[in-house]
């Protein structure tokens, strides 16, 4: 009986709960990624017609092969709100010079001193350091658009020609 | 009673056809850099909505976000914008540039509650005709329009997954190309020396496959030859010659077949390592990069 009543009572209040829930639809591009609103999974994507209550929400987007996304969005009341998410593959590189006493730096953070390297890093444009001997002696955008390999060269110094 | 009826769909056919049903928005253009044609572009794509423009009406939107409940902070505005223009809904497009990224922010609002039923935002990199396409896409989602061609517009700015990434020459394309003919592979990926030096050494062994089984053939021929002579023949001086001679054929067939087995094997040993080799060296993409920055000249000032 207080089953019954309980799911009277919800039956009644889904529709104030629903009137007060903004309609969602998220697309992104690759399709079949992963969506997950504030931790719990939504599916894959596209996905219409969902809802979401109004305020601060967090989507982490995953698929694999592609840089995973976190999104902070503050939802307003509204009757229907759609997101676009693009997701940016990783590629993995490689890196070759055959230069002596060079350290390498990407973005800032990532460093390395061999003359071989594999990277998995995002498609897009990179910023990469070069040190020697403690000084900075190179800074360049890298332009990452397919995996590929980097062969990286000092220009001869006049006292070398 | 016929009669009345086909007199009252006539008159319901003909008060539907009289009016026009179409959507009417007021559309709130707010761009941070001109975008040329936006207004007519905009009435040309979407022929089944009637627009109008006001360029005029803009800040307030400006900050939405910072309203703990910004649909209703503008219910008033938007009713009485709705009135003025007399216009179903209200279209707030804004585009802001941030070096080679632009957002979107589309939101539209029912003239007749004043709330704000749909918002889209798009961030993503700039690309040719972008922000049109873009506006189209949002536009064309309210309006019940969607253009396969934007959506492909869209995709051709992002980078491709690794795995449709094709390549027009792999290093296996290399290899089973000197499959087929030593040094084709190393020639396809551009390695001109090694090709040649792999396709005149196959040949040479083939070529010494050739001359070996040839003389291995000349020396059997010649051994059966003698071989005959020599039992058929009486003669002892001639007879010693053939025994003599058909020994030294013995040899020779031996030595030619050996030698014919062995340049077969370096051969087919060969033309693997050359397959291999074809594949080690194949096309892969690479970039060469060069220091950018001039060098610093030697101080040579005491």
């Amino acid at each position: 009986m207080i089953q019954n009543y309980k799911s009277l009572v919800f039956i009644l209040l889904l529709p104030v709960y629903l009137n007060g829930q903004v309609k969602l639809s998220v697309n992104t591009i690759p399709k079949k990624v992963k969506v997950l609103l504030d931790g719990i999974l939504m599916g894959e994507s596209p996905i219409k017609n969902e809802r979401i209550s109004p305020g601060v929400h967090k989507f982490e987007i995953n698929k694999k092969g592609y840089a995973p996304l976190v999104y902070d969005i503050i939802v307003n009341p509204s009757q229907a709100v759609h997101l676009d998410f693009f997701l940016n593959p990783i590629y993995q590189i490689k890196f070759k010079t055959e230069e002596v006493g060079l350290v390498f730096e990407l973005n800032g953070t990532q460093q390395w001193d061999n003359k071989f390297i594999r990277l998995n890093i995002e498609a897009g444009d990179h910023l990469l350091r070069v040190f020697k001997l403690g000084e900075i002696v190179d800074e360049q955008t890298i332009h990452v658009d397919e995996p590929k390999k980097f062969n990286y060269y000092l220009k001869k110094s006049l006292s070398e020609d | 009673m016929k009669n009345q009826f086909a007199f009252f769909l006539i008159l319901s056919l003909s008060i539907l056809l009289g009016n026009d049903f179409r959507p009417t928005f007021l559309v709130l253009n707010h761009f941070d850099r001109s975008l040329s044609n936006v207004d007519s572009t905009m009435v040309n794509t979407f022929s089944n909505s009637i627009f109008e423009f006001d360029s005029t009406f803009h800040v307030l939107f400006e900050n939405i976000d910072e309203y703990e409940n910004p649909a209703s902070s503008y219910m008033v505005t938007i009713r009485d914008l709705g009135e003025k223009h007399n216009v179903d809904y209200i279209l707030y497009n804004r585009i802001k540039h941030d070096k080679n990224r632009f957002t979107l922010d589309g939101q539209l609002f029912n003239t007749r509650s004043g709330g704000l039923i749909h918002r889209r935002k798009v961030d993503l990199i700039n690309y040719l005709n972008g922000q049109i396409n873009e506006l189209n896409m949002w536009i064309g989602n309210v309006a019940g329009i969607l253009d396969n061609e934007w959506q492909l517009n869209r995709e051709s700015i992002m980078f491709s997954d690794p795995e449709d990434i094709e390549l027009k020459k792999t290093p296996l394309g290399a290899a089973m190309r000197s499959l087929v003919a030593p040094g084709w592979g190393q020639s396809y990926s551009g390695k001109k020396i090694s090709s040649k030096v792999w396709a005149g050494t196959e040949s040479t062994l083939s070529l010494a496959i050739l001359f070996s089984y040839l003389k291995y053939d000349e020396a059997a021929k010649s051994f059966l030859k003698n071989l005959n002579l020599y039992g058929s023949s009486d003669d002892v001086q001639k007879v010693t010659g053939f025994r003599t001679q058909a020994e030294i054929d013995w040899e020779k067939h031996k030595k030619y077949s050996e030698l014919a087995i062995a340049f077969a094997g370096a051969t087919g040993t060969g033309w693997v390592a050359n397959s291999i080799h074809a594949w080690i060296i194949g096309p892969r993409p690479y970039k060469n990069i060069y220091q950018k920055w001039e060098s610093q000249k030697p101080n040579t000032a005491g």
